[in-house]
């Protein structure tokens, strides 16, 4: 009822969500850097899609900074200042993951072995789709829809089974007659590629528990 | 009306003071700008004075009869009070000490109402338990509401934020309508003023404490409540303006900073955590025991060094 008088708090919401939309955006791009990359690695297509994560990936950093500024304008109460600046920079080491990760294969010139692509896909629908839960418990925590603790548990589920395929593709990795160097370079990529299930794990907890707390 | 200097500088250090219990809490986490809390806060603690605080300046009136000079030494005895107690660090009340000294003075004069006095005291107790009891009473029904409305994080910081502005505009209006009568209640039984000129010379009083010396206080006291959650910290300055504003219609000039201890403590009751350090609770005992009797003796003495007279030729060498 009062909204229209706290211009600063409804700019700082619009602003979360243009961050989750740029998220999104850096995720469908990364999405489809790997696709094109399992197919044909380090063609033109996937050097474009590099630089489009990485725009994507700096206009988010660009609207979390401006969301900081505001924040420290005195916006809000400093309880949920702080949740909230907390919460973003968690949220925000998620396309730095998707970044590192191309720019990893870009830089080493990885090519994926066939015997792993369809577990490399698998893991990173998953991983995707739990940055995809991830964003609409973060929607959910700032319009207070229900349903924030069933998406952690699915959260919870998806990043265990992750961890699950990126056991067994390390596993197939070091059973394989691939050369020692590339074995621990692909290790390294699956490892990078968990940790993004693993960061959206982690991030889901702490909305919860934000939710939680700000109950009487 | 040079006379009335020593009411107007208790009212003064008195709005300094109590104006942070109010919006201390608003002020020192940055919800709330100090000049919006200090005007807010003056507005309301004059409306206050004008519209209730009648109640409190009968009360206080007629506990003993008070000639001019006895309502000046009063007002100065219970400013002087208020510092010796700031300066031992001990939580002070001026309603304590303003009752303290009209004791004094009633002493003096051999005029002394015990049933108002008796009335005042148990109100004394009653405010920190009082305060406590509202305060779990309002986190009980309260925090059911604001569970039930299940807001966001922005909606819910919007609601507790204007909930702030509420409770303390209502407890600014709740001091002005309690305190006014410590302030110049002692004129109005010296026959210096009526009870409405009382009322607004307090308030106005009081107010230019909030408005000139009350932002250093508000940074320090309302740190104390900051540690809370920002629904319990709108629970106490509410049980506080609820307390004080009963206090307020019965006509009883209570402590608005023994009120928060209460809501604090009734805080930590519903929340099972220590809120209030057992020292923090043994210096409110002293204080209450302290603050009239040294504002009492105080008086005396006071009384006593004014009517000293040197009659020539008695000192002999």
């Amino acid at each position: 009822m009062f909204r229209f008088l706290f211009k600063k708090e409804n700019r700082v919401e619009s602003l979360i969500y243009d961050y989750l939309d740029t998220l999104k955006l850096t995720q469908d791009n990364f999405s489809e850097a790997l696709t094109v990359c399992l197919v044909e690695p380090q063609c033109e297509d996937f050097l474009f899609l590099i630089e489009q994560t990485h725009k994507f990936e700096s206009k988010a950093d660009d609207i979390r900074e401006e969301i900081k500024s505001m924040m420290y304008e005195k916006v809000l109460i400093p309880e949920s200042r702080g949740d909230i600046m907390g919460l973003l920079d968690e949220i925000d080491k998620i396309p730095h993951l998707f970044e590192s990760i191309l720019y990893l294969v870009q830089t080493q010139k990885l090519t994926i072995p066939d015997f792993i692509v369809l577990d490399i896909k698998d893991i990173v629908r998953i991983s995707l789709e739990c940055c995809e839960l991830l964003v609409r418990q973060v929607v959910a925590l700032f319009k207070k829809t229900e349903g924030i603790r069933a998406l952690v548990a699915t959260i919870d589920t998806n990043e265990s089974h992750c961890d699950h395929i990126e056991r067994r593709i390390i596993t197939k990795v070091f059973d394989s007659d691939l050369d020692p160097f590339m074995k621990l370079q692909i290790k390294e990529l699956i490892s990078k590629i968990g940790d993004i299930s693993d960061q959206a794990d982690r991030v889901s907890k702490r909305i919860n528990i934000i939710n939680m707390k700000r109950r009487v | 009306m040079f006379h009335l200097l020593g009411g107007v500088f208790l009212g003064w250090s008195l709005g300094a003071n109590d104006g942070a219990n109010v919006f201390g809490t608003a002020v020192s986490s940055r919800m709330l700008r100090f000049w919006t809390a200090a005007v807010l806060g003056s507005v309301f603690v004059i409306i206050g004075a004008i519209l209730s605080g009648q109640a409190g300046i009968e009360t206080l009136k007629g506990l003993t009869t008070l000639g001019l000079e006895q309502a000046v030494i009063s007002s100065v005895a219970a400013a002087v009070t208020v510092t010796i107690m700031t300066i031992l660090g001990l939580p002070v009340s001026t309603s304590q000490a303003v009752v303290g000294t009209i004791l004094g003075i009633g002493i003096l004069n051999d005029q002394l109402n015990l049933s108002g006095v008796g009335k005042v005291v148990v109100c004394w107790i009653g405010t920190p338990t009082g305060a406590a009891i509202i305060a779990i009473l309002l986190y009980h029904i309260l925090g059911i509401l604001y569970n039930q409305l299940s807001l966001n994080i922005f909606t819910s910081d919007i609601c507790l934020r204007l909930g702030l502005v509420a409770a303390g505009s209502y407890g600014a209006y709740a001091l002005g309508a309690n305190n006014v009568a410590n302030v110049t209640a002692v004129f109005v039984g010296a026959g210096l003023l009526n009870v409405f000129y009382a009322a607004l010379i307090g308030g106005l009083s009081i107010a230019l404490g909030i408005l000139t010396f009350s932002r250093p206080v508000m940074e320090t006291v309302g740190r104390r409540l900051v540690r809370m959650d920002p629904f319990s910290a709108f629970i106490v300055v509410l049980s506080l303006a609820v307390t004080v504003h009963i206090y307020a219609l019965i006509g009883v000039p209570v402590s608005t900073s023994q009120a928060v201890i209460g809501g604090v403590l009734g805080i930590g009751i519903v929340k099972g955590v220590r809120t209030v350090s057992r020292q923090t609770l043994r210096n409110i005992l002293i204080g209450w025991f302290l603050t009239p009797v040294i504002a009492c003796f105080l008086a005396l003495a006071f009384d006593f060094v004014i009517h000293l007279h040197y009659i020539p030729g008695k000192f002999l060498f």
